[in-house]
């Protein structure tokens, strides 16, 4: 049973909320540096787009200590990664999924 | 006391009727001829024995015919560890088994009787079974997994990598929003050329067990801390063990075990 009130709910809500922060910065970051690989833009322009991506790093992680969410964050995005890990390799090696998945029914009982 | 005796008889009567009509636990199939009795050491105590045909055996506890169900997880898991333990009992006494997975049972029917289902049944697969065995007796089952240090190596390779070197120059040379972006870029080769290193170093560690081992197969990896990265995982079939250490790398032996991996039972 999990025990949920105001406080741990606000945890819950905020540790998802800043780990899609984080993700969303993660693309952006991304899409950032494919610019600059591709040539399209000018100096300043690199120097401007680093320093707001930096200043969003230093924010995000400003509100992760302020809240004590750190912890939260990191197993959130932990679980994510395991739920697309899991999902890959049943598209990669079905053979295997479908063993594993036979031998937790038998222990599961 | 009244209470006692009623239950030693209810106890006694059970016991009789699951010899009977009953069901048999299956732990293994043993590389033996012999009947014996290997003790209380079967699922919540019961006698656990073997029933031989020509020179091998079926390794057993009486049971009732349906299969162990329970609710509660603790329960559960100390099931499956006490058949793992069986089984490792087995594999001490004969030398040799074929591990069956958990919760195997093996019923009478109409005019037969548990043990004589399970000698027919020994008898019928005879051929299968005995080459199986014969595949596999005198090996065992080693685990290997191979970590390494990512800071160890991503350092080795920020070292070594002429690109790498160039770009963390031109890094310093630079103003803040810049010197992010280019920092960015370091990462991504850094993180490329780590994961050329970790191919080139699973297929070497492959290529290399692969001459000291029967068998082997790939497993996955698990996620560890970061000081410690999984390359590779295999489940190898061995007569004997061999180990090499490289600075930065460690290696993980477990086993010996019977050989549950490669016996595929259906």
């Amino acid at each position: 049973m999990i025990d949920i009130d105001a406080d741990n709910l606000k945890h819950g809500v905020l540790g998802l909320v800043i780990a899609l922060v984080e993700i969303i910065r993660d693309a952006l970051r991304i899409q950032a540096f494919k610019r600059m690989e591709g040539g399209s833009l000018r100096e300043e322009e690199v120097e401007r787009l680093g320093e707001a991506l930096m200043d969003l790093d230093t924010a995000i992680e400003q509100i992760k200590e302020e809240q004590g969410v750190t912890q939260s964050v990191q197993s959130v995005r932990e679980g994510l990664d395991n739920v697309v890990d899991e999902v890959l390799n049943t598209m990669i090696n079905p053979e295997r999924q479908r063993e594993k998945a036979n031998e937790k029914q038998v222990v599961e009982v | 006391m009244l209470d006692d005796n009623r239950q030693e008889v209810f106890v006694a009567e059970k016991a009789k009727a699951e010899s009977i009509s009953g069901g048999r636990y299956l732990y293994c199939v043993a590389d033996s001829g012999e009947r014996v009795d290997l003790g209380k050491i079967g699922l919540e105590g019961k006698e656990v024995y073997t029933i031989p045909f020509v020179d091998l055996c079926a390794v057993v506890h009486n049971c009732p015919s349906e299969p162990y169900r329970s609710d509660d997880n603790e329960t559960v898991k100390r099931w499956v560890i006490n058949h793992e333990k069986v089984m490792e009992a087995a594999w001490e006494r004969f030398g040799t088994v074929l591990p069956l997975g958990f919760d195997t049972i093996i019923k009478g029917e109409e005019d037969i009787s548990p043990d004589e289902n399970i000698r027919k049944w020994l008898e019928g697969d005879y051929a299968n079974l005995k080459e199986r065995i014969d595949k596999i007796r005198g090996k065992a089952e080693y685990g290997v997994q191979v970590f390494w240090d990512p800071k160890f190596v991503g350092d080795e390779i920020a070292r070594t990598n002429e690109e790498i070197k160039n770009l963390n120059q031109e890094i310093k040379s630079k103003t803040k929003g810049t010197a992010y972006m280019l920092k960015q870029k370091l990462e991504n080769l850094l993180k490329r050329e780590m994961e050329k290193k970790a191919d080139l170093c699973f297929k070497d560690f492959y290529a290399r067990i692969k001459k000291c081992v029967d068998k082997a197969r790939v497993e996955r990896t698990r996620k560890m801390d970061e000081k410690k990265q999984m390359l590779m995982n295999l489940s190898c079939l061995v007569d004997k063990e061999k180990s090499k250490e490289a600075e930065g790398f460690s290696v993980r032996f477990t086993g010996p075990w019977p050989p549950y991996s490669f016996v595929a039972f259906g």
